[in-house]
């Protein structure tokens, strides 16, 4: 085992001993830092004083609507939620969370697991091709080390670096969250809706969740990446692939979504949100069926990269 | 008869509806400097990377240390340190940080001072901190020679290694491979198409066309005994019938303007006597040796 976790030295050597990396990392703290400057400096918070008398009046407009307009039931379901949460809202004197305050910036910063994935995406790319391009990879490869073993460390590395960009994506956040915002209203909750009910939960865990579903769609792109990296060597070709997928993907899929079959699609299952806090693409869906999903989507990625990587004749 | 290093049985290699190896077999023992001889894509370098298992055997296999490279691969590759063509290395580290990588992937990483030894052996000492993108074509063979070296190799396998190298590289080179075959007992493998260099370093050279094994001979078999002895004499064609008649195992033939007998050094003051004895006007005698490139451009002629 202490073998293997050689490899992986190896493999981080080779991932932070170039600029390249230092530059991402750079960028990504600086997204977040700029982000927060922002919301503080220049966005207009808007006065939230009188919260409880507009939750009041959404809630009568979405009766209205409910009662009155034509829609589907997952539909009226979440519109029902949403007017729950509402009256909890008001009769527990709970304001919404605002933008400009710790939380909410922290929930807004978990939209940048998108940039992470970018990034995530650029080394998954280059750690097979890069290989070819430099030549190096016939030195690799004549060690006593199988092919298997090389590219598992590869790929457990490039996993490595995806928790390291959502662990710094978390902790500057977090950082920049106070430095900006203060820690005021740290205590409180985060009010979800589950089986009938509305329950509150801690606002760290509830945010660890939203990492925890972007994640998702992260680590399906960067093995994709890795997997026609592997498979092509070029990793040009698995940024622009993987990155072209990652933006239209999901627009792909709601664009078909009156098809039945575009729930076989593997971006119709990579956003498990869609089952706790919204409605599923298409009717019937089921967060188990979108998890077998991703695993065969996922198996069938594992096994392209390993099978080819095996066989291929090196001959660069 | 020592156990050979390497036996390679039957080797062929398919690509598509192409045969580039046609069932080549050969063996490499202990302590010599094999010659893997040929013009470029007669498949040199394909055999290598087969024996390295950096391609696919299509028949036929390749055992190290009596373990195959296909079924057994992390055994049989364990022996073998190599460079494959230019030793391309990670330019953004240093010669060092390039050294630990591969000490690394070894199931028991090698000492430090091991590491600095093999340094200083190819001597890079002074500059092994430094990045790679610095280096000359010349400190990358020696670091490529270091990374090979670095597992103490039963077998080092050199795919053109003075390639690019200075007169004085290549000597130096040359010097190094011969003394850790002689000395260490180590087994090296180097494919060339440099004859001249192969003459110099190898003991026995194999030579490769079209995928064929030509053949296998020492070096002593393959340039010593043959010696070429040309005469400018007159009449020229009377002592053409003269020594065919005389001597007929010299095989004379005309060339030019000159005579050339396949005589043995020893044989050539009994000829040279003969031949003046018999009124023949002799201007000049000299010998040459068939060097081996003559003797493969022969060789890989004939075969066309």
């Amino acid at each position: 085992m202490s073998h293997f976790f050689r490899l992986i030295h190896n493999e981080n050597v080779k991932i932070y001993k170039r600029m390249g990396t230092w530059v991402m990392i750079g960028i990504l703290v600086l997204v977040v830092a700029l982000v927060g400057a922002f919301t503080k400096f220049v966005l207009d918070p808007g006065s939230n004083a009188d919260w409880k008398s507009q939750l009041t009046a959404e809630n009568a407009q979405l009766t209205e609507s409910l009662e009155t307009a034509p829609m589907l039931e997952a539909q009226k379901r979440l519109l029902k939620e949403r007017i729950a949460l509402n009256e909890y809202r008001v009769e527990h004197d709970l304001a919404p969370m605002e933008r400009d305050s710790l939380w909410g910036y922290m929930v807004d910063a978990t939209t940048f697991t998108g940039i992470a994935a970018l990034f995530t995406i650029v080394i998954a790319a280059g750690m097979v091709a890069s290989e070819f391009s430099w030549g190096t990879v016939k030195l690799l490869l004549i060690r006593p080390v199988s092919r298997t073993k090389v590219l598992l460390a590869k790929y457990a590395s490039t996993l490595l670096f995806a928790v390291l960009m959502l662990v710094l994506l978390f902790s500057t956040s977090f950082l920049f969250g106070m430095i900006f915002f203060g820690f005021t209203g740290a205590e409180t909750p985060y009010l979800s809706y589950s089986n009938g009910r509305v329950v509150q939960q801690n606002m760290v865990t509830h945010i660890i969740e939203l990492f925890g579903f972007r994640s998702i769609d992260l680590i399906m792109m960067v093995t994709l990446a890795f997997m026609i990296s592997t498979v092509f060597r070029s990793s040009s070709l698995a940024i622009g692939i993987s990155l072209f997928l990652m933006f239209t993907g999901p627009q792909i899929v709601q664009l078909l979504s009156q098809y039945d079959w575009v729930k076989y699609i593997l971006f119709a299952n990579t956003d498990l949100q869609q089952y706790t806090t919204g409605t599923p693409l298409v009717e019937g869906m089921t967060m188990t069926f979108s998890i077998v999903m991703l695993l065969i989507y996922f198996g069938l990625f594992a096994f392209l990269s390993l099978f080819i990587f095996n066989k291929r004749d090196v001959a660069a | 008869m020592k156990k050979p290093i390497v036996e390679i049985k039957n080797l062929k290699k398919v690509i598509g509806d192409k045969t580039i190896i046609h069932g080549i077999s050969m063996d490499v023992f202990p302590g010599e400097v094999f010659g893997f001889l040929g013009p470029n894509g007669a498949g040199k370098t394909t055999t290598i990377r087969m024996m390295v298992g950096l391609m696919g055997i299509t028949e036929g296999e390749v055992l190290i240390n009596g373990f195959s490279i296909e079924k057994n691969f992390e055994k049989a590759i364990s022996h073998v340190g190599g460079i494959i063509e230019n030793p391309e290395m990670y330019k953004f580290l240093s010669g060092y940080d390039n050294l630990l990588q591969y000490a690394r992937m070894l199931p028991d990483p090698v000492k430090k001072e091991r590491i600095d030894e093999i340094v200083k052996l190819v001597g890079l000492e002074k500059r092994i901190h430094e990045k790679v993108k610095g280096y000359s074509l010349g400190m990358r063979q020696r670091l490529g020679l270091a990374q090979a070296l670095l597992h103490s190799p039963a077998l080092l396998i050199l795919d053109e290694p003075t390639n690019g190298l200075d007169p004085a590289g290549i000597r130096e080179i040359r010097t190094y491979i011969r003394k850790i075959a002689h000395e260490e007992g180590i087994a090296v493998f180097v494919s060339s198409h440099m004859l001249s260099e192969m003459q110099l370093m190898c003991d026995r050279i194999g030579i490769i066309q079209d995928g064929h094994l030509v053949s296998v001979e020492t070096v002593g078999d393959f340039v010593g005994e043959k010696v070429n002895t040309v005469l400018e004499i007159e009449p020229i064609e009377k002592a053409r019938e003269f020594v065919e008649q005389t001597f007929p195992e010299l095989n004379p033939k005309v060339n030019g303007a000159k005579l050339f007998v396949s005589a043995s050094r020893e044989k050539v003051p009994s000829l040279v006597k003969v031949l003046a004895e018999n009124e023949f006007e002799i201007y000049q005698v000299s010998s040459e040796n068939s060097t081996l490139e003559e003797k493969f451009l022969e060789m890989t002629e004939g075969t066309k």
